[in-house]
């Protein structure tokens, strides 16, 4: 089990070190507008340019620019280039918005896939579970940022039911914190609600033919307890685990949309606010924990499927 | 995220094992042939057949661009009409108001001319950027569903097959795909192209060319696709017919590509359609960021991120296309899962199983 | 980039590199003064910027959001007056006694700071503070260093950033401030009244407090200073006891304070405005609702400000098919304005010359009232051997839409043009860089950065002008006469004189057509009821300024 581990962990720090790379390369070969000239601005000379190259150490060879770029990173030394503040400082400001967007609605597409799933696997092939499959297709057939804008029109601006966007924090006001994040939670959560329904629906489905079910049927247990004690518990495990990636996945990318469309002000409108003014230390910041996070998390989830499942581990390790 | 990359939404938990091979067990169940017998069991999905039909419907309306731009609305897509005049019954309307208010849909009321009305200030008509938009629209999630479909299945062949150092290499190449901010990515390398374009080795790629978002999307939908095809050739893998082949000397090439790709063929063919759709979704996610189809040509994400400027006053701009593209996703999601309840017996029998029809069980492997 | 950058776009973020806007006008009666309208005193506006400015540090910003933010805290040696239109573009002496006397053939300027003037942080300001100030300007690499480069040793300063900048002398007793120049530039009155010259106080550090302004001189301090979220303001503690003293016919203001949220949604801004949630809106509505919002509150809380600007599109003259005027003069008979200003839902006004209204030396002329047919008569007569162009335009809507408009215009005039739409925040230093491939034709804005002619022509149409990279002058223009003669006017203080000469230099640009210009942008003030409109006044250089806003009993 510790191999294992060790192995995963080697993996992880190997992905997070290629994903820098990639991120550092792209935004360095952006042809014909090298950072200085950005920065110089409309009414630049020769000398300011080359004056804030060397500020910046944008004239350094490429992978000693990569090298002080991750030292920055490591020491949360990384600067933004306007205004010149601490892209740590930026982050962690945002982390609270982010966080209870993706809590939130993690909660909601648990809760509502859950139960949905669940009901959809009681009466497989009836008409609920018909109307279930239907939503959670349609559910992840609608481009989210076509949902959000509708549902502002319509619920904020036209109805006004629901507040437009932005992000009030949970210890200034927490029932404007709870209103003004329903809309976006729901715009997250609609997608995952479905997918989630029916992989549950289909797991339940798997486990209802296995033989201990029947033998528990056979005891003289009821229907429900049934249901709940054997094949629902059965089911979730490889729920919990796609869970865990899925989590990983908003916190570090669906905010990006989201937060953007609601003006939420989170780390995934920071990161798209970045792109826009194509500020790499900032991109590399939040990519890097981003991704650090995701990949976390995976190799969270592949380790503990390795404790629950000893083929997986095996499967590896005989390599 | 505005999209999702997961075709496995409609297959069981992405675990190894999920759909499962027809042959070579089905076989001997009719002398039809297995194909026969999915045919049979799809046409009897009434949903999925219609769903196929309004899927056809949308290949025919977006073919039909040339014959309405010419014929009907006598335009072409990227043709702006900013100070032009419409004759409406006897009345004359500006395609596009001093104020810059684009004319709302005619219909036929000038024949045919702006039947939906005008997509922006720059008074382009929106039917027949509709239907060119979503040519290109269905045109990219096609070719990029084949690319992906393609690189997937050779690598999880590769991965599930070799296992060891290929398969370790291959996992961690994906696990890099995996952990990259897809959308942060493609728009990096959207902006990157836009000055100059990228050359490697003979192939030549300008900023402008469809071929951006192509292959942002095929690479990046890559792991979605070859981790359930690696888990499934995993498990193949240790099937007798593959052992009986091998121990008969056939080589790996012969046994990947002869004996277990055809066993392949039922989640490939699912796989296909339901990442056609998510492509499209994705498609329209890069477009709208502008990373994707870049003007002034028009794809679906184009057109909402521009109709949506205007959605306060001009809602139909926007939902339009999302109902496009909508219909489309929709459709192909729905005709996947339908492929997969003919194709996957098991899946169907488990179905069934439960819904007391049929007591009898094929055992999983 | 268009919605990422929409997103972008949607990230919406209004990349203004509008650094100066006019107000002709306008519609007020107010002159200026801070007797103001039937408003009370005191209260806490309550405004909203579409982004932070790109520096909340006045050597630093060099954007009209920052200059606007920072107007009324932080006062150079000269300012501009508290005034809409061309009275606004009248520079005044500021923390100076009075305007400079300039000497030595005009390389001279010589000033003399008020006494008693304090920082809000009580520190009493003197002369060494100014140099502090423009040494400070060259340590932070800011985009406004070069316009002092003309100073004495500043050249040299730049590149060593060490041993002080010999053409400044001053005196801290007398507080007299002595600027030699290399050579005589008749705009450094102007220069000495932007924000980049302030003085801060010495000791201040050497690098971006955007976070943590630095005191300033001004009626109002920034406190609570988050980027990316906003600022406010409050009253100098020291203005009342010391400053108001020394400088009375400065504005003191009405309000206590202000508190300023960044709503990146410019819809939600009208909104809120609508609603009274923000009194005030920085940035202009959005395009889509523009004419609503104008219909519905023009004259009450709504009033448009015209800019001191020129949106125009760019023909590389160094190559076929633009080396050839006949081309040229055909792009500005085939560009229409009036189709433009639709385009831009009304928030440009047509005019087809370099110098814009409210610029000194605007005179009207039309030259090339628009005409098709003209156009590919030329067009015939040319005969461009090329035809194969590649048009630029930025992602930012409508300018976006302007190119794809300028796309068609050009292949209805035969041309095979393909699109290229670069990302707001990289454009103009991509078609900058003269090494970017197919720099043939493309989209341009240019705004004032001070209320003086030569602005409009040195920088982006003079030979010498043309850089390798950073280049603004886009067509590569280089007429040798008329480069002479903007250099030359460029070293006299502006009169009547020069004023004609410069109307007689835009004629003659137009009529090489070095430009294809279609208009001139306005922006807007939209205020809540809580604000009486006719108290506000917007500046044509530092838009409005936070002294003259006040709200209702």
């Amino acid at each position: 089990m510790a191999r294992f581990i060790v192995r995963r962990l080697v993996g992880m720090v190997f992905v997070l070190f290629v994903v820098s790379l990639i991120v550092f390369l792209i935004f360095n070969v952006i042809p014909n507008s090298p950072p200085a000239q950005r920065l110089a601005g409309k009414n630049a000379t020769p000398v300011l340019v080359k004056s804030i190259e060397e500020e910046w150490g944008f004239d350094d060879s490429l992978p000693q620019q990569y090298l002080t770029m991750m030292k920055k990173v490591f020491t949360g030394e990384l600067i933004q280039y306007s205004p010149r503040v601490p892209v740590d400082e930026r982050i962690v400001e945002g982390i609270p918005a982010t966080l209870s967007l993706s809590i939130g609605a993690a909660i909601i597409w648990l809760f509502f896939g859950l139960v949905l799933g669940y009901y959809s696997a009681l009466r497989a092939g009836g008409k609920l579970d018909k109307f279930l499959t239907g939503l959670s297709i349609a559910g992840i057939s609608i481009p989210v940022f076509l949902l959000a804008p509708v549902l502002i029109y319509f619920l904020a601006e036209k109805l006004k039911i629901f507040p437009n966007g932005f992000y009030v924090p949970l210890t200034e006001d927490p029932w404007e914190w709870f209103t003004h994040l329903v809309l976006p939670w729901f715009t997250v959560a609609i997608l995952s609600i479905g997918f989630y329904s029916r992989v549950l629906r289909s797991n339940m489905l798997d486990v209802m033919n296995e033989d201990y079910v029947r033998t528990a049927r056979a005891k003289g247990l009821s229907e429900r307890q049934v249901m709940l004690r054997h094949v629902l518990r059965n089911s979730l495990i490889p729920i919990i685990t796609l869970f865990g990636l899925d989590f990983g996945a908003t916190v570090a990318g669906t905010a990006i949309i989201t937060e953007t469309l609601f003006n939420i002000e989170g780390v995934g409108l920071y990161a798209a606010e970045s792109i826009a003014k194509l500020e790499l230390p900032p991109i590399m910041g939040v990519t890097l924990y981003g991704a650090f996070f995701v990949v976390f998390i995976n190799a969270l989830v592949d380790i503990a499927y390795a404790y629950l499942d000893p083929r997986v581990r095996l499967g590896t390790s005989a390599q | 995220m505005a999209f999702d990359p997961r075709p496995e939404a409609a297959v069981p938990a992405g675990a190894p094992g999920g759909a499962l091979p027809t042959a070579p067990e089905g076989v001997s169940a009719s002398d039809r042939g297995p194909w026969y017998l999915a045919y049979k069991r799809f046409v009897r999905n009434r949903v999925a057949v219609a769903f196929l039909g309004l899927f056809i419907l949308i290949i025919v309306f977006v073919l039909a661009a040339p014959v309405w731009a010419t014929h009907v609305a006598h335009t072409g897509p990227n043709e702006t009409h900013t100070l032009e005049k419409l004759h409406v019954g006897g009345e004359i309307r500006e395609v596009v108001t001093p104020e810059g208010k684009p004319i709302g849909p005619q219909l036929f009321g000038a024949g045919g001319k702006f039947f939906l009305g005008a997509d922006s200030r720059l008074g382009r008509d929106e039917m027949v950027r509709l239907m060119y938009g979503g040519r290109t629209s269905l045109f990219i999630g096609i070719v990029s569903g084949l690319i992906t479909t393609i690189a997937a299945v050779i690598l999880g062949l590769l991965a599930g097959y070799y296992k060891g150092w290929v398969d370790a290499i291959i996992a961690r190449t994906l696990d890099v795909l995996w952990s990259l901010p897809v959308l942060l990515f493609g728009i990096a390398l959207g902006v990157s192209l836009a000055v100059g374009g990228l050359k490697i080795g003979p192939l030549e790629l300008s900023g402008g060319s469809i071929w951006v978002p192509i292959l942002v999307i095929s690479i990046f939908t890559v792991p979605y696709v070859a981790r359930p095809i690696r888990g499934e050739v995993l498990a193949l893998g240790q099937k007798e017919f593959v052992e009986a082949a091998i121990a008969q000397g056939a080589g790996s090439g012969r046994v990947m590509f002869g004996e277990i790709l055809p066993n392949l063929a039922s989640t490939i063919i699912v796989f296909f359609a339901l990442n056609i759709a998510n492509n499209m979704l994705f498609e329209a996610a890069l477009s709208f960021l502008g990373a994707g189809v870049q003007p002034p040509n028009s794809s679906w994400g184009t057109m909402i991120s521009i109709g949506e400027e205007l959605l306060t006053t001009q809602p139909l701009l926007a939902i339009i296309p999302g109902v496009m593209i909508l219909l489309t996703v929709l459709s192909l999601n729905i005709v996947g899962d339908g492929l997969r309840d003919a194709l996957d017996p098991r899946a169907k029998v488990r179905l069934e199983a439960h819904a007391g029809m049929v007591e009898k069980e094929g055992t999983a492997v | 980039m268009r919605k990422l950058f929409v997103v972008i776009a949607i990230i919406g973020l209004a990349a203004v590199s509008a650094t100066g806007l006019v107000a002709c006008g306008g519609g007020s009666d107010n002159n200026g003064g801070s007797e103001g309208g039937e408003g009370k005193e005191g209260g806490i506006l309550n405004a909203t910027y579409a982004s932070f400015p790109d520096y909340m540090d006045p050597q630093l910003s060099y954007t009209q959001e920052g200059w606007t933010a920072m107007g009324d805290v932080y006062i150079p040696l000269l300012t501009y007056k508290h005034a809409e239109g061309t009275e606004g573009s009248e520079v005044v002496p500021g923390l100076a006694k009075e305007m400079p006397k300039i000497t030595n053939g005009g390389k001279t300027y010589t000033l003399f700071l008020r006494p008693g003037l304090k920082y809000s942080d009580g520190k009493p300001v003197e002369a060494s503070d100014f140099p502090y100030a423009i040494e400070r300007l060259f340590k932070v690499n800011s985009g406004g260093s070069p316009f002092y480069t003309t100073i004495v040793g500043a050249e040299n300063f730049a590149k060593t950033k060490k041993g002080g900048i010999p053409g400044i002398k001053t005196n801290d007793k007398t507080g007299e401030i002595s600027i030699t120049l290399e050579a005589p530039r008749g705009t450094f009155t102007n220069e000495l009244g932007l924000m980049f010259a302030a003085p801060v106080p010495k000791g201040t550090p050497d690098e971006d407090l955007s976070a943590n302004p630095p005191p300033g001189t001004g009626p109002y301090k920034i406190i609570n200073s988050q980027p990316g979220r906003g600022w406010e303001y409050e009253r100098n503690p020291y203005w009342a006891k010391a400053n108001q003293k020394a400088m009375p016919e400065y504005p003191s203001g009405h309000v206590d304070g202000a508190k300023i949220t960044i709503i990146r949604n410019p819809q939600t801004q009208v909104n809120d405005i609508e609603q009274g949630k923000y009194d005030w809106m920085q940035n202009p509505p959005p395009a889509s609702l523009y004419p609503e919002v104008k219909e519905k509150y023009e004259g009450t809380q709504f009033r448009v400000e015209p800019t001191i600007s020129t949106y125009y599109f760019w023909m590389n003259s160094t190559k076929p098919p633009f080396n050839d005027v006949k081309v040229r003069q055909a792009v500005n008979y085939a560009v229409d304005p009036a189709a433009l200003e639709r385009i831009y839902s009304g928030q440009i006004k047509g005019t087809q010359q370099i110098l814009p209204p409210g610029m000194p030396g605007y005179e009207k002329f039309e030259l090339y009232p628009h005409s098709l047919a003209k156009a590919k008569a030329l067009i015939a007569e040319a005969n461009p051997s090329d035809t194969n162009i590649t048009v630029w335009t930025d992602t930012e809507s409508p300018n976006n839409e302007a190119g794809e408009y300028y796309e068609g215009v050009l292949k209805e005039l035969g041309f095979n043009a393909t699109l290229k739409q670069i990302n707001a925040d990289n454009y103009f230093t991509v078609i900058g860089n003269l090494s970017t491939p197919d720099l043939d034709t493309g989209w341009s804005d240019w705004f004032e950065d001070y209320p003086h002619p030569n602005d409009f022509f040195q920088p982006e149409l003079a030979e010498e002008s043309i850089l390798p990279t950073n280049n603004g002058n886009f067509s590569q223009f280089a007429d040798p006469e008329l480069s002479r003669e903007t250099v030359k006017l460029a070293q006299e203080t502006l009169g009547p004189e020069q004023e004609a000469a410069y109307s007689e230099m835009d004629k003659k640009y137009m009529e090489q057509a070095a430009w294809a210009p279609y208009g001139t942008r306005t922006l807007s003030t939209f205020v809540s009821t809580a604000v009486p409109l006719e108290s506000v006044i917007f500046n044509p250089t530092f838009g409005q300024y936070l002294t003259s806003f006040e709200l209702n009993e």
